[in-house]
């Protein structure tokens, strides 16, 4: 394959994926308006919350005001998800920047 | 100290350096995985940048000793730069553990654009010997070519699978004025040369 060929079969890839999904480029992903963080429920009690529902969490942490847990789902996919602080609401799921849950 | 730099083995160890520190951590704890799939990558794509960075500084730039010392370089930053991404991708596949889960993310875009990066890496980093050059000839140049597209894959990849379009802009940003420039320079050098052959002729 030439060189400009293989760029050109790059780029169609990539306008696919674009206009295939759009809703899978999960950039700037999550925000949450939760209020001040003393009203939050603790990261603490989201994981355990999670891992008694069968998830694996690898690590969490504060994201767009929301919390973010980087994990395994019960289904077994590598996801990062986000919550909200107050409700602990699932809002976001996503796997490897697709998107396969969203409130 | 100058001879010290032209020392092929120590530049082979300096580079090997921060891969080692990430090898150890893993035996220590393996947990780390995941925390290391990130670094890992993100050192692969700065040696394959400063390596794909060195003809565009030479035509914009012209000679210079520390040009001229990293074109001398090369292969080790490309090397590297595979080796980082074989690291990246088997403390990808241990935090994984699971070959079915492993098969069901490789079709998602994020994913498999990282894998047909890699192909083309260790295709370059399998090539990257002076028997393989001679045995290839002028396909050496073209196959060596294949970082570009292999470039715009990584690109793509870091972009999808964690959003962070900051810092891959910040690393990729560069190059890409490099090469814009370079292309500049080269089609002004190349109708300056035609113009000169129209006087001629």
């Amino acid at each position: 394959m030439k060189f400009g060929q293989a760029m050109l079969a790059v780029a169609a890839a990539t306008a696919m994926q674009f206009s295939a999904s759009p809703a899978a480029f999960a950039t700037g992903k999550m925000k949450c308006d939760a209020g001040p963080q003393s009203g939050w429920k603790s990261r603490t009690d989201l994981e355990s919350k999670l891992k008694k529902d069968g998830w694996t969490v690898k690590k969490s942490k504060v994201d767009g005001g929301c919390y973010e847990v980087y994990g395994v789902t019960p289904e077994g996919q590598n996801v990062e998800a986000y919550f909200h602080p107050v409700t602990m609401e699932k809002l976001l799921v996503s796997q490897r920047g697709k998107v396969i849950f969203k409130k | 100290m100058l001879r010290i730099l032209k020392n092929p083995r120590l530049i082979w160890l300096v580079l090997a350096i921060p891969g080692i520190a990430m090898v150890a951590g893993f035996v220590r704890d393996p947990v780390t995985a995941f925390d290391l799939i990130h670094p890992s990558g993100e050192y692969s794509v700065r040696l394959m940048i400063v390596a794909m960075m060195i003809s565009p500084l030479r035509a914009v730039l012209g000679r210079r000793s520390w040009l001229d010392w990293l074109l001398a370089h090369r292969r080790a930053l490309g090397v590297a730069a595979f080796g980082y991404g074989a690291l990246h991708l088997a403390f990808y596949l241990y935090d994984m553990g699971d070959w079915g889960m492993i098969a069901e993310e490789a079709v998602i875009f994020s994913i498999w654009t990282g894998y047909a990066a890699m192909l083309i890496f260790a295709a370059m980093a399998a090539t990257s010997n002076a028997a393989s050059q001679r045995m290839l000839k002028a396909n050496w140049k073209r196959l060596q070519r294949l970082v570009y597209p292999a470039a715009v894959l990584i690109a793509l990849h870091w972009l999808y699978v964690d959003g962070e379009w900051e810092a891959m802009l910040a690393h990729f940003v560069p190059l890409l004025v490099l090469e814009i420039i370079r292309v500049v320079l080269m089609l002004k050098r190349r109708s300056a040369r035609r113009a000169k052959h129209a006087m001629v002729n």
